[in-house]
């Protein structure tokens, strides 16, 4: 293989490592305040992302408007592709697999995520969590399709943790259940931790 | 466990927050010529290859070995697989070649090991085998290549796909699905899943052709990684499996949609990595991962 190609994948992999970083970063971050704030013996509700059907009451049910769930995204397990069926409408059919689509070809009803082109048709997509209100259809779509890198947690920073969860009492699934405060999240992937 | 229309109910979204497939899930009756004949318990919890030998024997791969169905499905013989198998093929001297995650080992018609080729290192994702008369190819995800191997087991040549002056393009696999496939005058088939297109290539790797569009239409390729497996006809007619919106169809060696073999509605939601055979009466062999079954569809009488 040429140089470029060599230079081409070190450079992927150092946005897909920093961005991993960055995420990581903040939910260690919240993590720490977490276990310092409630105590070591503290527990908080989580999101099983692994038992989640993305049924949607995650969004209504919170006591907070908008919900403290919000869409995160495991960068190692994205494809990176120039079509990610999390951030398009399963009918889009693109003219140009990179050409760049208008807000109305988004899946996102709040146009919560943000696609960021990388190099080559790989693109990077980022959540807006200001924007995200925790429906989880763009989570439907990137199972269905993709690896399932998209998953919704909620987000302890603004969580209020009430002592019964709206949510977790709503949840048809039974996918939430209460975590350590000190690892507070349920990720995907390498990140999972339980 | 509520009702999706439950769920839908209860959540108070409004209809742009739902996400449904329903319509994508539509296929023109008149399209379909295949109908299920058969259906065959792998007994297995992962089957994840399917091949059929020479002798008309099906061999399904999974779990931790591989197992022989005679042609109306019944088990007739079984080995254990050293380690968990990725995908299966036949040569036609009757040899199987068993792609691990890293390594190709190989088994004599009766399941006796007779060798462990060269393990490819730890980035190695072998995801397909197909095997001719003098040459084995296996596709590594993971390399994003495919490796020609001489009977031997030595790597003769790393085909890397089609690459532009710049460097750019070669094989896109966002997800775990690369195939391989050998058709008719040495034609060696490659799936470029990011690319939503199928690529013919010489046994030495030189580019000769491709086809396929991404379209969620049913001549298309959907989402954003497929088709994920192939399998040849005997006249290089290509059958595909795509997931996402699961699918089984034939096409033309031009790249025409020829036929469905089974629409969406034929699968479970959620259904992906159909791995596909091809028998010596044209039936259409597709291993289902979710009903754990291999699927047999036939043409339907005129």
């Amino acid at each position: 293989m040429s140089e470029p190609e060599n230079a081409k994948v070190k450079r992927r992999d150092l946005i897909r490592k920093g961005a991993l970083a960055t995420g990581l970063l903040g939910v260690g971050g919240t993590a720490a305040l977490l276990a310092t704030r409630a105590g070591k013996d503290r527990y908080v509700w989580q999101l099983d992302p692994e038992k989640c059907i993305q049924c949607g009451n995650c969004a209504t049910k919170c006591v907070l408007r908008p919900s403290a769930v919000k869409v995160v995204h495991a960068f190692a397990l994205c494809g990176y592709c120039d079509l990610c069926f999390g951030y398009f409408p399963p009918h889009f059919e693109p003219d140009s697999a990179i050409e760049e689509p208008a807000a109305e070809s988004q899946l996102c009803p709040t146009q919560a995520i943000n696609r960021k082109w990388v190099e080559g048709p790989h693109f990077e997509y980022t959540i807006d969590e200001d924007l995200c209100i925790g429906c989880g259809k763009c989570v439907k779509g990137c199972g269905n399709f993709g690896n399932g890198s998209l998953f919704l947690q909620t987000r302890h920073n603004r969580c209020v943790n009430c002592n019964e969860c709206a949510i977790a009492i709503a949840c048809p699934a039974q996918a939430w259940r209460r975590v350590p405060a000190g690892h507070p999240y349920l990720l995907k992937g390498e990140d999972r931790q339980t | 466990m509520a009702t999706p229309a439950e769920r839908q109910k209860s959540n108070q979204l409004g209809p742009e927050f739902q996400y449904d497939l329903t319509e994508l899930r539509k296929v023109d009756p008149g399209l379909v010529h295949y109908e299920q004949s058969a259906r065959v318990a792998t007994g297995m919890q992962e089957p994840r290859g399917i091949a059929v030998a020479a002798d008309g024997r099906v061999l399904v791969a999974g779990d931790t070995l591989v197992r022989a169905f005679d042609g109306a499905g019944k088990a007739v013989a079984e080995f254990v697989a050293p380690r968990p198998p990725q995908a299966i093929a036949v040569g036609p001297g009757g040899t199987i070649f068993v792609a691990a995650k890293d390594r190709v080992e190989t088994f004599d018609a009766a399941g006796k090991r007779l060798a462990a080729w060269e393990p490819l290192g730890e980035k190695a994702y072998l995801t397909s085998i197909a095997a001719g008369e003098k040459d084995v190819f296996a596709a590594d995800a993971g390399g994003r290549c495919v490796l020609r191997y001489d009977p031997s087991g030595r790597v003769v040549t790393r085909i890397a796909g089609k690459v532009d002056e710049k460097g750019a393009g070669g094989f896109l696999i966002p997800s775990p699905y690369f195939d391989v496939a050998l058709g008719p005058d040495a034609a060696l088939w490659i799936v470029n899943p990011g690319m939503r297109r199928v690529e013919c290539y010489t046994y030495d790797g030189q580019f000769e052709r491709a086809w396929g569009k991404a379209s969620p239409r049913i001549e298309g390729f959907c989402g954003c990684c497929n088709p994920v497996h192939i399998a040849l006809m005997a006249d290089g007619s290509l059958v595909t499996s795509e997931k996402g919106l699961a699918r089984v169809k034939v096409y033309r060696p031009s790249g025409m949609l020829a036929s469905v073999v089974a629409p969406p509605s034929a699968f479970a939601e959620g259904t992906a990595g159909l791995d596909l055979a091809v028998d010596a009466a044209g039936r259409i062999l597709v291993l289902d991962p979710r009903e754990r079954a291999v699927r047999m569809f036939v043409r339907k009488k005129a």
